[in-house]
């Protein structure tokens, strides 16, 4: 029996149908993702018990939830549109659920805390900016201890800036907590940042899965405000965020980078790693290269179609860096 | 007879129809607001009748369906030992059917701006559904129930041909303020008249300056 979640939905709209099954692992985030009326929200709907009639099976850690209303149910679901409610207070939001699930005021603080909501607390959801609302929502989503987070597309409507202010919230937050996420989205920007695996869904079905985005991992040596400093091997790496010396922070390649077999100079460049090519052929048409002590597979496309020579020496040039509290074991 | 024999009378009428539609007519109008039944639009469309109906129809099918030889009737007269007709217990049965409207309406239109979407995080977050509709649905549609109280109110206070099609004019038991009027003027006392119209008249008007400055600062705090 799966320790995560198993389901099984089908669903049936005019000119559309929804039929997926699959196991989720309780770790870490997993984004589903795929375009526009592929059927994400109702999958996570269903999932949540929003969609009743949809479900044939729905199973987490061994408990059948099958047909159990969403109150029964230890989810925490993040809105598209943050769903806050207008004639609370952003700390009697918080509260709501934390109060219901059986929460304590040390596990609201707990959430207070890790996405720095405090001066937000007597505020009133109207008052809140785009980006704060969407921070507000994770956290009384969070408050109320879920076993599992669905997020439904929860940066929907942000601009860029916002985004990248924002995702590490969440990276940190479904790190800090050991909460498993679904996490729905068609953007490549946040599943390459977010996402420890990734489940394709077009037009009703599920299109199988794929790993995590390359990224590298270091140690957290000093955090001041806004800003975290990380070792990868003799480098060192500055990103903004809130971290604590001594994590273990992961920080993705994204798709903003150059591998070149030459110094690159001088560069407005964010990072520049020097790394050793370990294999040049490396499944998916990526290949392998030894940054600090860790290989990662990237896609690279040699120079003249001549594969390198394993050990040839490389330079990874990251036009934008930033980084994410890693998924604790 | 004391002026304020037909105004306490009617105050009386006003405020207990009031309670009691509100009590019936929030499950109607959540049902409506959140129902894709297909009798919807029959139910809604029998709940808005009495908006169209001549107040003498509505009286006169009331009148039969609450006489001492109908079945209701019958019941009523078993269980009180009084005719339900010409008492002021059927006043109140008959207001409260005159204005459901003015109470289902202004309920509906709030329960459905609330949105499911409130509902649904709600439930997500640990609520059940009276618990959702207890601490979310009702405060946030708290303008619409008082505009529904307001009007629901008013339209009582005004009330005239089903009034007297049930109730008739029996001093200090069924005779209202619109019916006292109706009697001043058949018998010429213009004074008594001018003062009961006007009141009611300046009554209306801040009754409905109230909703409608409900309504504005409603739309300003965006609640």
């Amino acid at each position: 029996m799966s320790e995560g979640l198993s389901f099984d939905i089908a669903a049936r709209f005019s000119g559309f149908a929804l039929e997926a099954r699959a196991d989720i692992p309780a770790t870490g985030i997993t984004a589903l993702s795929g375009p526009s009326g592929s059927g994400k929200t109702t999958l996570l709907r269903a999932i949540a018990g929003l969609e009743p009639a949809a479900e044939r099976s729905v199973t987490f850690a061994g408990e059948d939830w099958t047909g159990r209303p969403p109150v029964a149910r230890g989810v925490g679901y993040v809105f598209q549109d943050a769903r806050l409610f207008p004639h609370l207070t952003v700390a009697q939001n918080l509260d709501f659920g934390a109060r219901r699930r059986g929460a304590s005021k040390t596990d609201v603080e707990a959430v207070i805390d890790a996405l720095d909501l405090s001066a937000l607390l007597p505020r009133s959801p109207e008052r809140l900016s785009g980006g704060e609302a969407r921070r507000v929502a994770l956290g009384r989503a969070l408050a109320c201890r879920p076993r599992i987070l669905l997020m439904d597309e929860p940066l929907t409507g942000l601009d860029r800036a916002r985004k990248a202010d924002l995702m590490p919230w969440i990276a940190r937050a479904v790190a800090g907590f050991g909460v498993p996420a679904l996490y729905v989205t068609h953007s490549r920007n946040e599943i390459g940042f977010l996402a420890d695996r990734t489940l394709g869904i077009e037009e009703g079905r599920l299109t199988g899965w794929s790993g995590a985005a390359p990224q590298l991992l270091g140690q957290v040596v000093a955090a001041a405000s806004g800003t975290v400093e990380i070792a990868l091997g003799p480098h060192r790496v500055q990103v903004p965020g809130r971290g604590v010396v001594g994590e273990t922070w992961a920080i993705p390649l994204g798709d903003a980078y150059v591998i070149s077999t030459r110094p690159p100079g001088d560069s407005n460049a964010a990072l520049t790693l020097e790394a050793t090519l370990a294999d040049a052929g490396a499944p998916d048409g990526c290949c392998r290269i030894d940054i600090a002590g860790q290989q990662v597979d990237v896609p690279w496309t040699r120079p003249g179609g001549v594969a390198a020579a394993p050990g040839t020496a490389l330079w990874l040039t990251l036009v934008r860096v930033s980084g994410r509290l890693a998924q604790r074991a | 007879m004391s002026l304020w024999d037909p105004i306490l009378l009617t105050l009386k009428l006003a405020g207990l129809t009031t309670l009691i539609l509100l009590v019936i007519s929030m499950p109607i109008a959540w049902w409506l607001a959140n129902t894709r039944a297909r009798i919807r639009p029959a139910i809604e469309a029998l709940t808005a009748l009495p908006l169209v109906l001549p107040p003498t129809v509505l009286g006169f099918y009331l009148l039969i369906l609450m006489s001492p030889e109908s079945t209701l009737g019958g019941a009523w007269v078993r269980v009180t030992g009084e005719a339900l007709t010409f008492s002021f217990s059927g006043l109140v049965i008959a207001s409260i059917f005159y204005s459901l409207p003015f109470a289902v309406q202004p309920l509906q239109t709030a329960f459905q701006s609330v949105g499911q979407g409130m509902m649904e995080a709600a439930a997500t977050l640990g609520a059940s559904r009276w618990d959702a509709f207890r601490t979310i649905a009702l405060p946030l549609s708290r303008r619409g129930v008082l505009t529904a109280a307001v009007l629901s109110f008013a339209h009582t206070m005004g009330e005239f041909g089903v009034v007297l099609m049930v109730g008739g004019n029996i001093p200090g038991r069924t005779r209202v303020i619109s019916i006292e009027i109706y009697s001043a003027v058949e018998t010429l006392d213009y004074a008594t008249a001018h003062w009961l119209s006007g009141g009611l008249l300046v009554f209306s008007f801040a009754v409905l300056s109230i909703v409608y400055l409900m309504n504005q600062r409603g739309m300003r705090t965006g609640v």
